[in-house]
């Protein structure tokens, strides 16, 4: 992890001056010293400081070993499963809640290669009307209406 | 003790119906997630909170209580039968409880857990029942440099929890405290760090964030190895230990019980360092040390009444002080504040009908686990068998809802995501989640307080040295952080030797 930790540790440390210098806008003038901007500039400091150490840390060889890595394949279903997730995100202002639940849910057991088309439709239409129904009717959270429910 | 306080706390939780109810709800719902693996009982607490906004306050409490103790001893059930620990607490209930599922054993070690568990949290609860109000008295006391030292102890806790790398789990803690210096400054109404945000001006929502860090991220893990990781299928016979099988590990029961309270009490610790004490105690003061590890009902009922002992331990520091026990208790904690109740040493003085009820609550769940565990056995080891590509979507479309039926908000989803995928890579380069999570809770705490004790002081720092409560905070904190820090070099020596021994 030596390259990961140096890139995390220069991150840091451009994230750690930026916020020092933009949290002095909150300085107040004459209330007192310890004002809005005091602790996030404290924390910035320490940052700084863990920063340093961890780039320090990581040339001198001492950084962790991987014990595990991201497997491409894996990464990019993942991406996708997110874009599933904001896509349903938009559907359920147009389609409604539990419809758009519906949908999410078949799609993402389709894509997640759950076998039987039979057991995906109830597995999502039934986990889509019990939350629905709680949240609508039991804990009266109002949620999404779109063109169905 | 308000004995009269406590006794009509109990006849309300103990004889409404309503409130058994939300218990058993608590408690199924927790023996399942901690049943599953990769699910924490840390998560299914987060994911429960958005389903207690609008229940009656104790109602919404004491069913995240029943949730919390059922998900500690639900981590056996997966341990014991496919060799996987549902929960990272119930990993030392593997070394016999898997050994004796090997065997055919898998029912007795199951329903030998299930009473070690009743055992260990009954106890536990009726501890924190009887000590949280005296604490809580002693903590009255405490000013503005006491509070600021007491959340500089609270946050030593994140080197205990930092796992592999201090250092790292220090950069998770600090960033952590960024987090919460979005928004509004409590002390001046200043908005900081919102970029002209509207949604930012209330801060990042502390549901969402926990939901990002402890949801969403093992739902992007488990996806991406979901095509490549095994199913295991489990096995269920014979239930329940006999009666002088129960009185052989008695003794041991009640040991590891007065461990795993002792040691939950202590911030930073949580149950798995208590499931693991309790088990070394058991073994080193056995008669036969040898046999551990082989399969015996002692190495399961040591752990489990260690860990679930540790539950009511845990809530002691929280509720009382204000100061989170573990990552789960860290969770009850900003429930406690959903609800509109700041945990701290008011909070049994201000509100006994939530505090006590509470305690009611804890014990009455320690009976519904045991039924439920007892008699939902073959269901929980059915629910184990369910295929991980149902499972997840499931999961993740529960931290849709629940990080959006916060505040009904689509930002606050969008905010948990952005969490959940940064947590999701701060897993694979050795950044823990949970010192986030506890920064999260003691951030406000620490600033607010750090800036008014120096307020009061006029920038001298010696007030935090000066008054003996302060100090004896500060003196505490860094003896944990020294300690656990050797403790975790030991630990890091230890595993690197056993490794090149591996390899060579």
């Amino acid at each position: 992890m030596k390259k990961a930790d140096i890139g995390v540790g220069i991150g840091l440390l451009f994230l750690c001056i930026w916020i020092f210098w933009y949290v002095g806008r909150y300085r107040p003038v004459e209330v007192y010293f310890y004002g809005p901007d005091f602790f996030p500039r404290v924390l910035s400091v320490v940052m700084m400081i863990l920063g340093l150490a961890l780039i320090l840390n990581a040339l001198a060889g001492n950084s962790l070993k991987k014990t595990e890595t991201i497997d491409p394949r894996g990464f990019i279903r993942m991406l996708i499963s997110i874009g599933i997730c904001i896509g349903y995100l938009f559907l359920m202002k147009i389609l409604g809640f539990a419809s758009a639940t519906f949908i999410f849910l078949f799609i993402l057991m389709s894509f997640l290669k759950q076998r039987g088309i039979i057991i995906r439709i109830l597995s999502s239409l039934i986990t889509s009307i019990v939350v629905w129904t709680i949240f609508k009717y039991f804990l009266i959270i109002p949620l999404p209406e779109g063109v169905f429910f | 003790m308000q004995l009269d306080i406590l006794l009509e706390a109990f006849s309300k939780v103990l004889l409404n119906p309503v409130n058994f109810f939300f218990v058993f709800i608590g408690v199924t719902a927790g023996i399942i997630v901690g049943a599953l693996p990769g699910l924490t009982a840390t998560m299914g607490v987060a994911l429960l909170i958005p389903f207690t906004y609008r229940l009656e306050p104790v109602q919404g409490l004491i069913m995240l209580v029943g949730l919390f103790c059922g998900g500690i001893y639900g981590g056996s059930i997966s341990a014991i039968l496919i060799g996987i620990p549902g929960t990272p607490s119930a990993a030392a209930t593997i070394l016999d409880g898997y050994e004796m599922g090997k065997k055919g054993l898998a029912g007795k070690a199951i329903g030998m857990a299930t009473l070690a568990s009743f055992f260990g949290g009954t106890f536990g609860a009726l501890i924190m029942t009887f000590c949280s109000p005296q604490l809580a008295k002693i903590a009255l006391k405490f000013g503005p440099p006491e509070f600021f030292a007491l959340a500089f102890f609270g946050l030593g806790i994140i080197i205990t929890i930092s796992g592999k790398s201090i250092l790292k789990g220090l950069i998770s803690g600090i960033f952590g405290l960024m987090i919460t210096m979005i928004g509004y400054d409590p002390l001046s109404g200043c908005p900081r760090l919102t970029f002209g945000s509207t949604e930012l001006l209330g801060g990042i929502t502390f549901i969402p964030a926990l939901i990002g860090l402890f949801g969403y991220s093992q739902v992007f893990q488990g996806i991406e190895k979901i095509l490549v990781l095994p199913t295991v299928k489990s096995e269920l016979k014979h239930i329940i230990p006999k009666l002088n099988e129960i009185k052989s590990v008695f003794k041991t029961m009640v040991k590891s019980a007065l461990i795993g309270t002792f040691i939950g009490a202590v911030p930073g610790t949580g149950c798995d360092i208590a499931a693991f004490v309790s088990y070394g105690e058991a073994r080193r003061s056995s008669k036969n040390p040898e046999k551990f590890g082989t399969g015996i009902l002692e190495g399961v009922a040591a752990p489990e009444a260690g860990n679930n002992g540790a539950t009511g331990g845990a809530m002691i520091p929280m509720l009382t002080l204000g100061v989170p026990g573990d990552a789960v208790t860290a969770v009850l904690m900003g429930a406690l504040t959903i609800h509109g109740f700041q945990p701290g040493p008011l909070l049994i003085k201000d509100h006994p009908g939530v505090v006590y009820p509470i305690f009611a609550g804890m014990i009455l769940a320690q009976f519904v686990m045991l039924g439920v565990g007892l008699g939902g056995m073959r269901f929980f080891a059915r629910i184990i068998n369910i295929d991980r590509r149902i499972m997840t979507p499931i999961i993740f479309f529960l931290c849709v809802v629940g990080s959006y039926a916060m505040r009904f908000s689509f930002f606050d989803v969008g905010v948990s995501l952005i969490i959940g995928v940064i947590a999701y890579f701060m897993n694979y380069y050795g950044f823990p989640g949970s010192p986030i999570l506890l920064a999260l809770i003691l951030g406000p705490m620490v600033e607010q307080n750090l800036r008014r004790s120096l307020i009061i002081s006029h920038g001298n720092p010696s007030i935090f040295i000066t008054r003996p409560i302060s100090a004896a905070f500060i003196i505490i904190g860094i003896f944990v952080m020294i300690t656990s820090y050797y403790r975790i070099k030991k630990a890091m020596e230890k595993e690197e030797k056993r490794i090149s021994v591996e390899r060579k």
